[in-house]
């Protein structure tokens, strides 16, 4: 356990960390000398991916990874066979590619890529710092930045657990651990995820060579500039003032806001790149469909509503899904019971009910909320729809007792 | 001048001898003569401890270490004629075994993090992983299993020359350190029969044969095998 | 750096509480929750509730061989806006009580405040009908995983009464773990006063 989170800051450091000047592309197959800092960065990465493979979020399905492995290969061409690639279930838009091959691409990236463009676009940016060797500059940046906080090492470390693992919990009972007998296994490169992240110019950098990447392998290169556009927007969704103001901190790029002349210049790269109209919207939709609910339902866990409705705004924006995605909605606005919000709720539950890919659960919200709103015939008549639909639910008999409320109640 | 100085780091190296902290359950059973130990390859972790406090991972001291203490571990298992035989923990991470691995480690976190907090726990070590563990022992083969772990990380020597420095304005750097735990479990019972915490001394470098062997030693000293 | 301090200022916190020594001994027998909820404990349990990060104050927790291995979270009467678990940032909300939640909404809260502890892929099964002493509720199974992949199963008790709401919830490792203990907290469950 405790080895697994320790390999786990080293991958959030190896997401942080990557680049060189562009005149350093690796090679590739090649492995660095374990005597070497890159050695021991890569020896680092390899006990991040053992980890990674034994989470409990890592996603199995088969056709998922293999679409996903084939999208990583086209950008990564000829470095394909250096590279391992795992899908995990994780809400926040992210992906990274370790210095050892090893790539992580999360749920939350693949639901918010409009299309395979803007999705290849995006694996085609995290490699490039994977090219480029990164991580070697970041790591010796921070090195010196570490100084600062020779007085503050433990405190630092405590950070480093916390931002490493993704905590928004500190994770409760382990960061106790942590926190007391075990300060000094927070050896390697916990410190470094505090501080560790790619220089603007790295990332300028890598986000020229990923459309450039994309282009290449037969996508339409506009579509970069398109994905960082709906980061942005997105952010500025949030139901949170200081969520809005960070600009992109759901983004990997937290500490580097996406600055306007970073879209200027994708846009501006754009015509002088094998010019395509492939974008793969229809391939990448029915590749991610068969896990919208699930992910809908995790990104529900992160409870920024305004963020997820405006994420079900863009999925819903080309027609398909709407049992499924008016579901959420109904959801969102449920969860987040705002002024007005539950007869916003209402009408997505409505909206999702006249579809055919309409999870059953809307009825019986539909009825709660009809129920709360003291319209008795409308509860009853959904309420029976769901006991009609889902006679076998393990909670009919909830449904059940609902109902009898209302007929006492009437 | 340079008397002082060599009188702090010395004070500073003095601070950190080999330490070991045992904990065992009541009247352990020791392993019969020829009993099977799963040793779990030891989780080693090595890192250069710069000046300015950041931990360089080194994969090559980290390789040295973990061959060296499984070295140590097999000929101290040979020398008490047990059968030994090595874990890697990567290939038993699925099914029940790999339920019993990732048990193992919520375990052994919890007698290191709270082995002495818990009023639940005082005055009894009976650490467990439940019945579960035959099947770890079915499908290793195995009687008894031994998980090792061990990190640390080694001044440089422009973080000495800081600690030399910060020492002498009353300011304490820490100038790296080495660990294990070790943890012994009856497969049969899945009871915890004995957990070490060791705290390695300078001359106990697992990077170097006689130090891993030091550190081997330091560790199973109290062990019922 | 200003996130940073953020960020470091609770770890500091379960760093001290952690340092000195705050678990306490709950032992056999009556154990007030708060002001209005009361259980029988069938043997001695730890209170960890003063380490536990995103502690509510109506909210104890027992466990014990320490949080990993089991844990038995007991409230007092929430009232809408209370916590489970506390969020600690504003940007990363838990769920919260609210004064009209549906007997669905009610497990939701608890499932969810699984998930905001961390746990993944959490799920709930068979909801049948329960009562924390004279107030009507539900009790349901509950299976999730460790970040690490532990597989970890749960039992709960939620009911409402007087506009409040009484959670009881055991988690532990399926492996062992569970079964060892779920005799005692399902009597624990069963000798709940509440209101």
């Amino acid at each position: 356990m405790r080895g697994s989170r320790l390999a786990l800051i080293a991958a959030a450091a190896a997401l942080a960390v990557l680049p060189q000047a562009a005149q350093a592309q690796r090679a590739a197959g090649l492995r660095p000398d374990s005597t070497s800092l890159e050695g021991g960065i890569w020896g680092s990465a390899d006990k991040a991916e053992a980890a990674a493979r034994t989470k409990a979020d890592v996603n199995h399905d088969p056709a998922l990874n293999a679409y996903v492995r084939g999208v990583t290969c086209k950008v990564a061409a000829d470095h394909c066979p250096d590279l391992r690639v795992y899908v995990l279930d994780r809400p926040a838009f992210n992906a990274l590619v370790a210095p050892n091959g090893y790539v992580e691409v999360w749920s939350g990236l693949m639901l918010r890529s409009t299309d395979e463009a803007e999705f290849a676009y995006v694996l085609g940016h995290e490699f490039s710092h994977f090219a480029q060797n990164h991580t070697l500059v970041a790591y010796n940046a921070a090195k010196s930045r570490a100084n600062v906080a020779l007085a503050a090492k433990v405190a630092i470390a405590v950070v480093g657990v916390a931002a490493a693992s993704g905590a928004t919990t500190a994770s409760e009972a382990q960061s106790i651990m942590d926190a007391t007998g075990n300060l000094i296994d927070v050896v390697y490169l916990a410190e470094i995820a505090a501080f560790f992240r790619f220089s603007r110019e790295q990332e300028a950098e890598a986000d020229l060579l990923g459309q450039k990447r994309a282009a290449i392998a037969g996508y339409d290169a506009r579509s970069a500039a398109q994905s960082w556009r709906s980061v942005m927007a997105e952010t500025q969704a949030s139901d949170f003032k200081r969520v809005r103001e960070s600009r992109s901190r759901t983004s990997v790029f937290e500490s580097h806001p996406l600055e306007a002349e970073r879209i200027a210049a994708l846009d501006k790269q754009a015509p002088s790149l094998p010019a395509s109209s492939d974008r793969g919207r229809e391939r990448y939709r029915a590749a991610i469909r068969p896990h919208l609910s699930a992910w809908l339902r995790d990104d529900l866990r992160r409870r920024d509503f305004g963020q997820t409705l405006h994420l079900i705004d863009r999925l819903a924006a080309g027609g398909e899904d709407l049992g499924v995605l008016n579901y959420y909605r109904g959801e969102a606005y449920r969860l987040r019971r705002g002024d007005g919000d539950l007869g916003r709720a209402r009408d997505a539950y409505l909206a999702a009910a006249a579809q055919p890919d309409t999870p059953l659960a809307a009825w019986r919200e539909l009825g709660d909320i009809r129920k709360r709103d003291g319209d008795a015939a409308g509860a009853r008549a959904a309420y029976e729809t769901y006991l009609a639909k889902a006679p076998q639910a393990e909670d009919a008999w909830l449904v059940q007792d609902s109902l009898t409320s209302l007929d006492k109640g009437s | 001048m340079k008397r002082l100085i060599a009188t702090l780091v010395a004070c500073m190296l003095i601070s950190a001898c080999t330490t070991t902290h045992t904990q065992v359950m009541a009247n352990p059973v020791k392993p019969a003569a020829g009993a099977r130990i799963l040793v779990v390859d030891p989780d080693i972790q090595l890192g250069l401890l710069t000046a300015s406090g950041m931990t360089e991972p080194k994969a090559d001291w980290t390789e040295q270490a973990r061959a060296n203490i499984a070295a140590q571990l097999e000929s101290e298992m040979k020398a008490r004629a047990h059968a030994y035989r090595l874990l890697d923990p990567d290939d038993a991470m699925g099914g029940r075994s790999g339920q019993l691995m990732r048990l193992h480690g919520a375990v052994s976190a919890s007698i290191q993090g709270y082995g002495y907090a818990l009023p639940t726990k005082k005055g009894a070590f009976d650490w467990t992983l439940g019945e579960g563990a035959q099947a770890l022992g079915a499908a290793q083969s195995a009687d008894y299993a031994l998980f090792v772990r061990g990190v640390g990380s080694y001044a440089s020597g422009g973080r000495v020359a800081t600690a030399v420095g910060m020492a002498m304005l009353g300011v304490s750097v820490p100038l790296g350190s080495q660990q294990c735990f070790v943890t012994l479990v009856d497969l049969k019972t899945g009871r915890v029969v004995w957990a070490n915490f060791t705290i390695a001394g300078p001359n106990a470098d697992m990077r170097e044969t006689a130090g891993a062997s030091a550190l081997v030693k330091a560790l199973l000293k109290d062990a019922p095998l | 750096m200003r996130n940073a301090l953020r960020a470091v200022l609770p770890a500091l916190a379960v760093l001290s509480l952690a340092a000195c020594a705050t678990i306490t001994p709950a032992p056999a027998g009556p154990l007030k929750v708060g002001s209005g909820a009361n259980v029988t404990l069938g043997r001695q349990w730890s209170d960890i509730s003063l380490v536990m990060p995103g502690r509510h104050k109506k909210v104890r927790v027992l466990s014990i061989d320490g949080p990993l291995l089991n844990r038995l979270y007991l409230t007092d009467g929430l009232a809408p806006g209370d916590y489970l678990i506390k969020p600690l940032a504003k940007e990363r909300p838990t769920p919260l009580v609210r004064a009209d939640m549906s007997a669905t909404e009610r497990m939701e809260f608890v499932t969810d405040s699984i998930s905001a502890m961390d746990y993944q892929r959490v799920t709930l099964a068979k909801p049948r009908p329960a009562k924390l002493g004279e107030a009507s509720g539900v009790r349901f199974d509950v299976s999730a995983q460790t970040a690490e992949g532990l597989e970890i199963k749960g039992v709960a008790a939620v009911a409402e009464t007087g506009g409040k709401i009484y959670v009881i919830l055991y988690l532990a490792p399926a492996e062992h773990y569970f079964a060892a203990t779920l005799p005692e907290a399902e009597a624990v469950m069963a000798s709940a006063r509440v209101g």
